[in-house]
């Protein structure tokens, strides 16, 4: 009787899982492997001509680049007003429920709506940025927005910036919210000002969701597509192909799956390690200093 | 063991459904054919078409529309595979080389024989029908032309008139007449002229019928890459200087925005394509009913010639419905049912069309089109044209936007473009 109990008990979790664990070999390991049999195919010829290649096309390096100056410049400043927001909103004031519910509406937005609507606004003969501009007397003639190779770049982060914030000030508000009231009795009573108070408490014990924050964030900048795509489809000339949009291209317009496998490779190998070096920087035990 | 007993039935049944449900859509599909096409104006009179074909002849035809920006990735993958899942396919010619090469159509020729014909009737105009062939012109049939467009030259009659200017039959004219346009009309926000140059085929569109007046050529007899040539050098330097007539932003503008400034009245010149034609008299849509004029593409050196853009329709080779698939695309293509193609507000591929005195009287620039088409050019017929065009696109797009000197944007569209050709030797 024992027996049994123990024989049942041994392959019920098994069984349980073998479903899922079924879904996961066809969806998603299946495809990696096969993924990385095709990119170690040039034609018919088995190698690393896709990866060796990788080194002398200008169009990749760009992106690359491209795609590594979005994600700082939208990361820093989403991270800044997010953590800005949370902290004044974490607060006792007036109308409290009211920003907070209107701050997540951009969040809100599907992406491809959102960059829709912006790429109207941003239209720079009809749209509303500019005609908003004119009102107040400002010269927009030279303000083309995506279609100026110099403010292309900084229009596709202004969107990212503008949509994507209220989600790190979400994150970071529970963050603000979990942390107990006793280590800021400490502090007070330690006669700590301010910024100590914030430097040497609330950071630190904000730490967790940071790291949470940064990580989802950084992930999903590294390999935007949408919001670009429509914006900008990589313009003008090259000025904001990043990554992403080139792999797409690769692969299913000039339909090289070799190389574009081969590109994504390079870009999971590169989001793994910032992904590593995040979770070693931040995540020392969480004390109060 | 019970469970054990219960799950192995599931799975039993399961697989017993599954055949099943194999074994009807077999049955099913000889009164079935399927059809990918275009979502739009073009795609949408090949499926009224194919209602009218299931009255006249009970034959089911389940047609799935795609925009432009997705079709062809979804043929791709399809024909890759080997699919059969279409019977059908409507293409945008420049991919013909692509999947002609690959070997993914059915030569259309033995079908023909099979019908009593020796081959497509003189009736299509030439050029469309030299795209249906691999190679180029001379080769083995494996589509026919359904959608006949080309290029067409727009500009205000009524300002042309007002400043005395003579319609445009060189870029010179169009040169001098933007700008004395934009002049004499600054107060009301005209733009003489509105070009696209947003990076891929937009950029390449608008530029090809400059490059090839100016005596531009693509590729020389070896197949090198001459883009960066004195002439392409020149053309390019003119685009540029055209842009200085053409509304701010317009290194990322596409066909839509080029419609827009012509309906609403912002700028007077601009090449586009023939859909947009009907909108123009549309008075919900244009504040330029009756003012726009139509003709072919002006002259540089060498006689003007606007790039030909037909949508083709085509039988993969894993159909298993080849013969089937070949009534339908024989009937949808006669002169009868290309009428009412037409008079849906697609631009025929066949001459008589283009005469038809009921067509001419509701599309006015039916000779200008016919004239435009006749003479008409296609993108370099290569496998690798997606690739090459994304490329020059680019280095149009760089040089329109000034980040790039017309010549530095030559010398490296031609070092990428010969990057490309010499890879996919």
């Amino acid at each position: 009787m024992g027996r049994r109990v123990l024989l049942r008990s041994s392959w019920l979790p098994y069984l349980l899982i073998a479903p899922a664990l079924a879904v996961l070999l066809a969806l998603s390991i299946y495809p990696l492997i096969y993924s990385i049999t095709v990119s170690l195919q040039v034609g018919e010829a088995w190698g690393f001509g896709n990866f060796t290649r990788l080194a002398s096309d200008n169009f990749f390096l760009t992106a690359m680049a491209h795609t590594f100056v979005y994600a700082a410049a939208a990361l820093t400043c989403e991270f800044l007003l997010g953590l800005g927001l949370a902290l004044l909103l974490n607060g006792q004031i007036r109308g409290r429920g009211l920003f907070r519910a209107t701050l997540l509406v951009p969040m809100m937005l599907p992406p491809v709506v959102a960059a829709v609507v912006w790429r109207l606004m941003l239209n720079p003969n009809f749209g509303a940025v500019n005609g908003t501009l004119k009102q107040i007397g400002i010269d927009t003639e030279s303000l083309t927005w995506t279609a100026s190779p110099g403010l292309a770049m900084l229009s596709v982060i202004a969107v990212d910036v503008w949509q994507w914030t209220p989600f790190v000030f979400l994150v970071l508000l529970a963050g603000l919210q979990a942390i107990p009231q006793e280590p800021y009795e400490a502090a007070l009573i330690d006669g700590s000002n301010r910024w100590q108070t914030f430097r040497h408490v609330t950071l630190p014990l904000l730490k967790p969701a940071i790291l949470i924050v940064l990580l989802l964030r950084t992930m999903d900048l590294l390999r935007v597509f949408d919001q670009i795509f429509i914006l900008t489809e990589g313009g003008p000339g090259f000025a904001t192909e990043t990554i992403s949009l080139y792999i797409y291209r690769t692969a299913f317009r000039f339909f090289d799956f070799g190389y574009a496998a081969a590109m994504s490779f390079v870009l999971l190998a590169l989001t793994n390690v910032i992904s590593v070096v995040y979770i070693r920087f931040l995540k020392h035990e969480t004390r109060i200093s | 063991m019970r469970l054990k007993i219960i799950l192995m039935l599931l799975l039993l049944l399961g697989v017993v459904t599954m055949s099943c449900s194999k074994d009807q859509q077999q049955q099913s599909s000889q009164k079935r054919l399927t059809l990918v096409a275009i979502s739009g104006v073009e795609g949408d009179a090949l499926k009224a078409a194919a209602l009218d074909y299931k009255a006249q002849t009970g034959i089911e035809i389940e047609i799935t529309q795609f925009p432009y920006a997705n079709l062809f990735e979804k043929e791709m993958i399809d024909l890759n595979a080997r699919t059969g899942a279409y019977d059908l396919i409507m293409l945008d010619d420049p991919w013909f080389p692509t999947f002609a090469s690959k070997q993914f159509l059915t030569e259309l020729t033995p079908l023909l024989h099979k019908r009593g014909q020796n081959g497509p009737d003189n009736d299509f105009v030439d050029t469309s029908i030299a795209l249906c062939r691999h190679p180029y012109q001379t080769g083995s049939l494996y589509a026919l032309p359904y959608v006949g467009n080309s290029q067409l030259f727009f500009y205000r009659k009524d300002l042309f008139e007002k400043h005395n200017l003579k319609p445009p039959a060189t870029w010179d004219d169009v040169l001098a007449a933007a700008k004395t346009i934009q002049e004499k009309e600054s107060d009301s926000g005209m733009y003489g002229y509105v070009m696209r140059a947003a990076q891929g085929n937009a950029a390449v569109a608008d530029f090809m019928p400059i490059f090839w007046a100016f005596g531009g050529e693509m590729f020389d007899a070896s197949g090198k890459p001459t883009v960066n040539s004195p002439e392409g050098i020149a053309a390019l330097e003119f685009m540029v200087q055209m842009g200085k007539y053409s509304p701010p932003g317009y290194p990322s503008f596409n066909a839509q925005e080029v419609g827009a400034h012509l309906l609403q009245g912002t700028a007077a010149m601009a090449i586009n394509w023939p859909v947009w034609i009907t909108q123009f008299d549309d008075p919900s849509k244009s504040k330029v009913i009756g003012k726009i004029e139509f003709t072919t593409l002006p002259s540089g050196r060498k006689q003007g010639q606007a790039e030909i853009g037909n949508w083709l329709i085509a039988i993969p080779r894993a159909s298993q419905n080849a013969e089937a698939a070949m009534d339908f695309l024989v009937w949808a293509t006669t002169a009868e049912q290309m009428k009412r193609s037409a008079l849906r507000g697609n631009p025929p591929t066949r001459k008589s069309l283009f005469r038809d005195p009921e067509l001419v009287a509701k599309f006015p620039a039916y000779p200008a089109q016919m004239r435009s088409l006749k003479t008409s050019r296609p993108r370099p017929r290569t496998p690798q044209w997606n690739e090459i065009e994304n490329v020059f696109g680019i280095f149009l797009s760089k040089a329109n936007s000034g980040v790039l000197s017309p010549v530095e944007a030559m010398n490296q569209a031609n070092a990428e473009i010969e990057k490309i050709v010499q890879r996919g030797q």
